[in-house]
C-alpha cells in the first residue's frame, strides 16, 4: 500500500516538473531552450517586442550599489526606443569576466577595475576608445583625474571610461579621544602621535580583556601598498617593467611596521601600541566576518576601534548606521620626509569588449551615460557617484557643490584635488601583484616570514608571471 | 571470425559507441590536448606558445604550488583516515539491530547529498569567529571560561592562518555519512557464524571488533580509502566558497585544485595550470597503485 | 544476561542521539537563522546563541518596544535608527549597546520573499531542472546502452576498454579543466547549457560501471530464449534488460539528479548570463553580492536544500541500495 502512495507520489512529482519546464513564461518560450532558457524581466520583454536591440551591460557592483546603477539604466531605458540595456551584477568574480571575454562571447559593455583591464586590454580584448572619446564633451584627458586616467589607458590607448574612484583618510571617534583624555578635536598628525595615541586609546576590560584599540594598520582591509609608499619607497623600478620591493629598504620597513603592531613573542619591549595577535584578528574579524561592515555592528561605529582608515562613503553610512558616533576626517598620518600623497585604493571603469555584438548601440549608452544632461545638470555617472557616495572619475564633476558641501565629505575630495594619488598602476600581472601584497602582510604578521623574505617571494611570483606575458604577447606587453 | 562473432564485435561497438565518441571527444582529447598546453604558454585568448619545460621548469620554484601541495596533504592525512575511523565506528554502532536505526542513518547520510554550496554557506556562518554558532556553543558551555583560565581565547577558526584547514577538516567529518552507509553494507556482509566462534573462545566486544570485524571490513576500508583520496585530491568547492576564492588568510587554505583554478581562470594562465593538473594526475595515480599495492598485505577478501 | 543487553542498548542510543544532534544542528541552525529578523541575527557578544526566532515588541503606534539599562521599561521615540530614548518626557540619546529590546518568540517569514525576489528563483529554479533532467535522460539512455555491451555482449577488446572506463573514474577533473574549457570555447558553446548537458548523452564512466554490475546479475538465459524467439540485440536489451533493472535505472538517475543540483564547478566555468543561472551559482552570487544579509541567505540555502531532503525520504531504499551496490563490488 505504502509504495503504491509513494510510486504515484513520485510519478505526480515528475509531471510537475516537466509542466513546470514546458510552461510557457512569456510568448515563444515554450520549451527550455540549451542557449537562453529563462525570459528576463518585463520591461526587457517588452523592448524585445518593440524590436529594440538589447545590449548587455555587466556591472562589478553589488547590493545597493548595484540597485542605484540600475535606477540609472532605467532612465536610459526609458529615454530610448532602439536600445534597451539589460544589467547583470557579477560582483567580485573577476573569473565571470576573463572566461566570457576569452571564450569569445562578451557582454556589450561591462564595468571593471583596473586590474582587470590591465590583465585583458594588452590581449586586445577591449576596443579603444581614443577616437570615440575626442568626440564627446568632458572626456579629455585634463578632466579626469590624472591618476584614474592613467589606470583606464595603456601605453597611450585608453581603454575604458572612469567612472567612479575612492580615497581614504583617518576617521577618528571623538568620544573615545575624550575619554582616553586626548584633545577630540585633534587628531594624530605624525607617524609617532599615531602610534602614540592608538597605545592611549587601547582600553582594557575589568577582567584584562581588550575592549578597545585605537589602531592597526590594516583595518578594515588591507593597506599594504599604500604604506609602503608612504614610507617612501618604490614597489616598482624606474621603467616600470619589475617588481624591487625586496631590494627598497623603505618598503622593507614599512612592513616591519605594519608588523610591529602585533606582539613579537620573542620581543621583551614590544611597542605600547603593539596587541597580541589573536587580539589582533579578532578585530579584523569584527570588520570581515559575515558583512558586519555595512551594519551597525561595524567596530568603528560601535566604538570598539577609535582610529581607522576609511574611504569617502562613510559620510553616508556613519549617520545611517550609527547617528549617534563623533567622528572626525583628517588625512593619515605619513611619515616625516616623503612628499604629501592620497591614497585611491580603487578605479571603476567601463569598456567596451571586443567581439560585443552591439558596439554603436554600448557607445550610445555610454555617451548619454557619461554627458551632462540636456538641462544642465551633471551626468547620470555623477548621479551615480553621489547616490553611492564615491568619487567621480572627472576632476570637472568632483568639484561640484553637491559632493563638497558635505564638510566631511570635502575633506575626502580636496586630498584628491590637491595631493597626486597612489593608486595600484596599469601592469598585466596587477591582480597578482595586488593580491601579493596583502600575502606578504599577512605572512609578515604572522610571523612566518621575514619582511625581506616576504617581499622577496612574491617578487619572484610576481616578476615571473610578467616575465612570461612578455614571451607571450611580445607587441602588447611593455 | 564467424558470423555470431562479427554480429557480437558490430552490436557491441555499435551499444558502446556513445560512450567511445565520448571518451575520445571529452576524455582522450582533452587529455591530450593538456599534454600538449603544459609546454605552453597559453592565455586562452592569443594561440598557444610552445614554451618547452618552462611550467615544469617554474613549478619546481612556485613556493605556492609548494604551499598548496602541503595544504592539500594536511587535508587529505587529516581527513581521510580520521574520516575512515569515525565512519566504522558510526557504521559499527548503527550495525546493532537497534529500533530507529532507519532514522539514525537518515541523519548521518543527509549531510552528504546537500548541495555543497549550501553547506559551505552555512559553515561559514558557523565558524563565524565573532558571531558564529560553534563559538557561541563553546562560550555557553564554558570552554572559553576554561580556555582564558590558561592564557588562550576561542580560535578565529577560518581566519587565524592556524586552524583555518583544521577548521576545513572539521567540516569534511560531517560528510561521513556517505562512507558509513557503504561501511554498513560490508558489516552486513559479515557471516554471523565468526562472531559465534568468537564469543565461544570467549571474546569482548572489543576484541571481537578487532579480531572479525575489522579484517571482514577491509575491501570496505580500502574502497573507501582509494575514494577518500581522490575525493580529497579534489577539494575545491567549499575552499572556493569559504575564502571568496583566495585561499587565505596567507595561503593556509590554498589548495591544489584551487590554486590550479586561481591559475586558470583569475590569472589566465592555462599553460602552467594544464601542468599542475598532469603533476596532479602522477600523484593521484601514484597514491592508488601505492595503495592498492600495499592492500595485498591487509585486505582480506571473503572465501580466502 | 538480558540486563545487560538493555544497558548497552541504551548506551548505543544515548551515543547515537549525541552524535545524531552534531549531524543535525547546522541544519537547525540553517533553518532558525532564515527565520530571524536581520537586527537579531548577530547575537550580542557574550551571549549565547538564540535556537529560536524572537522578534523585537512594538507597541500600538509601532514603536519599538526597548528596555534602557538603568531606567527600564522606556521606550524608543522613533521606531527607525535613531536612538533617541524618552525619558520621563524628555529625549536623551543613548549608545546602541545600552539598549536591550523587548522580544518575543516570533518567525521574521519575510526573509523568504525577500531571497525569492532578489535571486530570481523560479528562472534558476527553471534552469537546474532544465539541466537536471536532460543530464538524467541522457545519462540513463547512453550508460544503458554502452553497459548492456559491456555485460552482455562478447566481444574482442571489450575487457581492455572496460579498463580504460575504469581507470578514466579515477582521473582528476582538474587535467581536463582546462582544454574542455578551450574544447568548448571552439564550439561555441561556452555560455549555454550544452557544456552541461551534452557530454552527458556519451556516457559517464561511474554510471556504465554501476549499471554493468547489475546487468551481470541478470541470467544469461532470459537473453538466449529471447535471442531465439528471434529478437535483435536491440530488442533483447528494450524487452528484457531494461524492464528487470529499474531498481538500477531509478538508483542512476537519483544520483545524476543530486549531483547536477548541487554542481557547482561546471555553471561557474561555463555560465555567464545571470538567465543561466543554476540555483547553486545564483545561491553563491547571492552571497557574494548580498554578505550582510544572512537571513535571506540561509532562507536560499534552505529553499535549495529542502527539496533535496524531501527527495531523499521518499526514495531511500533505493538509494541505500545504490550506494551499498557500488560499494561492494567496488
Amino acid at each position: 500500500m505504502g509504495r503504491t502512495y509513494l510510486s504515484w507520489g513520485l510519478t505526480a512529482l515528475v509531471c510537475a516538473v516537466v509542466i513546470f519546464l514546458l510552461w510557457p513564461v512569456r510568448s515563444g518560450w515554450v520549451l527550455a531552450s540549451f542557449d537562453a532558457p529563462a525570459p528576463g524581466t518585463d520591461p526587457e520583454h517588452d523592448a524585445i517586442q518593440q524590436g529594440r536591440t538589447i545590449i548587455t551591460y555587466w556591472d562589478r557592483s553589488q547590493g545597493h550599489e548595484y540597485e542605484m546603477h540600475n535606477s540609472l539604466v532605467d532612465e536610459f531605458n526609458k529615454s530610448q526606443d532602439k536600445i534597451y540595456v539589460r544589467t547583470v551584477s557579477i560582483g567580485w568574480r573577476i573569473e565571470k569576466l576573463l572566461t566570457a571575454i576569452s571564450s569569445g562571447a562578451p557582454p556589450d559593455v561591462c564595468s571593471m577595475d583596473g586590474q582587470a583591464l590591465s590583465q585583458l586590454a594588452p590581449q586586445g580584448c577591449f576596443i579603444p576608445l581614443n577616437d570615440w572619446m575626442a568626440t564627446q564633451p568632458n572626456m579629455r584627458e585634463e578632466d579626469f583625474f590624472p591618476h584614474m586616467y592613467e589606470t583606464a589607458s595603456m601605453n597611450g590607448t585608453v581603454y575604458g571610461i572612469p567612472c567612479t574612484t575612492d580615497v581614504y583618510c583617518l576617521l577618528w571617534n571623538k568620544e573615545a579621544f575624550r575619554k582616553a583624555g586626548l584633545d577630540p578635536e585633534r587628531p594624530p598628525r605624525t607617524m609617532e602621535e599615531l602610534q602614540e595615541f592608538a597605545a592611549k586609546l587601547t582600553v582594557r576590560g575589568p577582567n584584562g580583556e581588550i575592549e578597545q584599540i585605537g589602531f592597526l594598520p590594516w583595518l578594515p582591509w588591507d593597506f599594504t601598498y599604500m604604506w609602503g609608499r608612504f614610507f617612501g619607497g618604490n614597489w616598482f623600478n624606474e621603467d616600470f617593467s619589475a617588481v624591487v620591493s625586496a631590494q627598497d629598504p623603505q618598503i622593507v620597513k614599512s612592513l616591519e611596521w605594519q608588523r610591529s603592531w602585533v606582539k613579537d613573542p620573542s620581543d621583551p619591549n614590544p611597542p605600547a601600541y603593539a596587541l597580541d595577535k589573536d587580539v589582533a584578528q579578532a578585530f579584523y574579524n569584527g570588520f570581515s566576518a559575515g558583512g558586519a561592515y555595512f551594519s551597525a555592528t561595524n567596530p568603528f561605529y560601535t566604538g570598539k576601534v577609535a582610529m581607522i582608515h576609511e574611504g569617502e562613503w562613510q559620510c553616508t553610512f556613519i549617520p545611517k548606521y550609527a547617528p549617534n558616533l563623533e567622528w572626525g576626517v583628517a588625512p593619515i598620518p605619513q611619515p616625516e620626509g616623503a612628499p604629501p600623497l592620497c591614497y585611491s585604493g580603487s578605479c571603476v571603469l567601463d569598456g567596451v569588449p571586443v567581439g560585443s555584438k552591439n558596439m554603436e548601440e554600448a557607445l550610445t549608452f555610454l555617451a548619454w551615460y557619461y554627458a551632462p544632461r540636456a538641462d544642465g545638470r551633471p551626468s547620470p555617472a555623477s548621479d551615480y557617484a553621489h547616490m553611492i557616495h564615491n568619487l567621480t572619475g572627472r576632476k570637472t564633476e568632483a568639484a561640484h557643490e553637491r559632493f563638497t558641501q558635505d564638510p566631511k565629505f570635502a575633506v575626502f575630495v580636496n586630498e584628491l584635488m590637491t595631493k597626486p594619488a597612489i593608486f595600484y598602476p596599469s601592469i598585466p600581472v596587477g591582480r597578482q601583484f595586488a593580491d601579493e601584497c596583502q600575502k606578504s602582510r599577512e605572512y609578515v604578521m604572522f610571523g612566518q616570514k621575514t619582511a625581506e623574505q616576504a617581499l622577496l617571494d612574491s617578487q619572484t611570483m610576481v616578476n615571473g608571471e610578467w616575465d612570461r606575458l612578455r614571451l607571450e604577447a611580445p607587441e602588447h606587453v611593455q | 571470425m564467424t558470423r555470431t562473432e562479427r554480429r557480437d564485435l558490430r552490436n557491441g561497438l555499435l551499444f558502446a559507441s556513445p560512450y567511445i565518441i565520448g571518451f575520445l571527444t571529452f576524455t582522450f582529447y582533452p587529455f591530450a590536448a593538456s599534454v600538449y598546453y603544459s609546454f605552453c604558454s597559453f592565455n586562452a585568448i592569443d594561440p598557444p606558445v610552445w614554451t618547452g619545460l618552462s611550467n615544469y621548469r617554474q613549478m619546481m620554484s612556485d613556493g605556492y604550488l609548494h604551499t598548496s601541495l602541503y595544504n592539500t596533504f594536511y587535508y587529505t592525512i587529516g581527513s581521510v583516515p580520521i574520516g575512515i575511523a569515525l565512519s566504522i565506528l558510526l557504521a559499527v554502532f548503527l550495525n546493532q539491530k537497534l529500533r530507529g536505526m532507519a532514522a539514525y542513518r537518515t541523519i548521518f547520510f543527509l549531510p552528504t547529498i546537500v548541495p555543497v554550496v549550501a553547506t559551505s554557506v552555512l559553515w561559514l556562518w558557523v565558524f563565524n569567529a565573532e558571531s558564529g554558532l560553534l563559538n557561541g556553543v563553546l562560550r555557553q558551555i564554558g570552554v572559553e571560561w576554561l580556555l582564558s583560565q590558561f592564557g588562550y581565547g576561542l580560535p578565529n577558526w577560518l581566519s587565524d592562518e592556524n586552524w583555518s584547514m583544521p577548521s576545513l577538516i572539521l567540516m569534511s567529518f560531517w560528510g561521513v555519512g556517505g562512507a558509513v552507509v557503504i561501511f554498513l553494507a560490508g558489516l552486513a556482509e559479515v557471516p554471523d557464524s565468526l562472531y559465534e566462534v568468537a564469543e565461544i573462545d570467549g571474546a569482548g566486544p572489543i576484541r571481537k571488533f578487532w579480531n572479525v570485524t575489522l579484517p571482514m571490513i577491509t575491501p570496505t576500508i580500502l574502497f573507501n580509502l582509494v575514494m577518500g583520496l581522490i575525493g580529497a585530491f579534489q577539494y575545491f568547492t567549499q575552499v572556493y566558497i569559504m575564502t571568496a576564492g583566495t585561499g587565505g588568510p596567507a595561503n593556509s587554505t590554498l589548495v591544489y585544485a584551487l590554486y590550479l583554478y586561481q591559475k586558470a581562470f583569475m590569472y589566465l594562465n592555462m599553460g602552467y595550470a594544464s601542468a599542475m593538473g598532469w603533476m596532479l594526475f602522477a600523484m593521484v595515480l601514484a597514491l592508488t597503485v601505492g595503495v592498492m599495492y600495499s592492500s595485498k598485505r591487509w585486505v582480506h577478501y571473503h572465501g580466502e | 544476561m538480558g540486563n545487560r543487553n538493555a544497558i548497552k542498548r541504551i548506551v548505543a542510543h544515548l551515543l547515537l542521539a549525541a552524535t545524531s544532534v552534531l549531524f543535525i544542528v547546522p541544519f537547525v541552525w540553517m533553518v532558525s537563522t532564515s527565520l530571524k529578523h536581520e537586527s537579531r541575527i548577530f547575537p550580542e557578544s557574550g551571549k549565547p546563541p538564540e535556537w529560536i526566532p524572537r522578534t523585537d515588541q512594538f507597541d500600538e503606534q509601532g514603536r519599538r518596544l526597548i528596555i534602557y539599562e538603568g531606567k527600564p521599561g522606556v521606550e524608543l521615540k522613533d521606531v527607525d535608527d535613531k536612538k533617541v530614548i524618552l525619558v520621563d518626557g524628555q529625549e536623551l540619546n543613548v549608545w546602541p549597546s545600552d539598549v536591550t529590546p523587548q522580544t518575543r518568540i516570533g518567525f521574521h517569514w519575510q526573509n523568504y520573499p525577500k531571497a525569492f525576489a532578489t535571486m530570481n528563483f523560479w528562472v534558476n529554479l527553471r534552469n537546474t531542472l532544465f539541466i537536471c533532467v536532460s543530464v538524467v535522460i541522457g545519462t540513463v539512455i547512453s550508460c544503458s546502452l554502452v553497459a548492456y555491451s559491456f555485460s552482455r555482449i562478447e566481444w574482442p577488446g571489450r575487457d581492455a576498454l572496460f579498463v580504460v572506463v575504469l581507470a578514466t573514474m579515477m582521473l582528476p577533473y582538474e587535467v581536463t579543466l582546462v582544454p574542455l574549457f578551450v574544447l568548448y570555447k571552439w564550439l561555441g558553446w561556452t555560455g549555454s547549457f550544452k557544456p552541461l548537458i551534452i557530454p552527458a548523452f556519451f556516457g559517464t564512466p561511474f554510471y556504465i560501471f554501476l549499471l554493468r554490475q547489475f546487468f551481470m546479475g541478470i541470467p544469461r538465459d532470459l537473453s538466449s530464449a529471447a535471442r531465439i524467439d528471434g529478437c535483435s540485440e536491440l530488442g533483447i536489451f528494450m524487452n528484457v534488460i531494461i524492464p528487470l533493472s529499474k531498481p538500477a535505472l531509478a538508483t542512476a538517475a537519483l544520483f545524476m539528479f543530486l549531483f547536477q543540483w548541487a554542481d557547482f564547478l561546471n555553471p561557474l566555468i561555463y555560465l555567464q548570463d545571470d538567465r543561466q543561472y543554476t540555483l547553486a551559482i545564483a545561491l553563491q552570487q547571492f552571497q557574494s553580492n548580498h554578505e550582510s544579509e544572512w537571513g535571506p541567505l540561509m532562507a536560499m540555502s534552505t529553499v535549495i536544500t529542502v527539496p533535496i531532503i524531501v527527495l531523499f525520504f521518499l526514495t531511500q531504499r533505493t538509494f541505500i541500495q545504490g550506494i551499498t551496490m557500488t560499494g561492494l563490488k567496488g
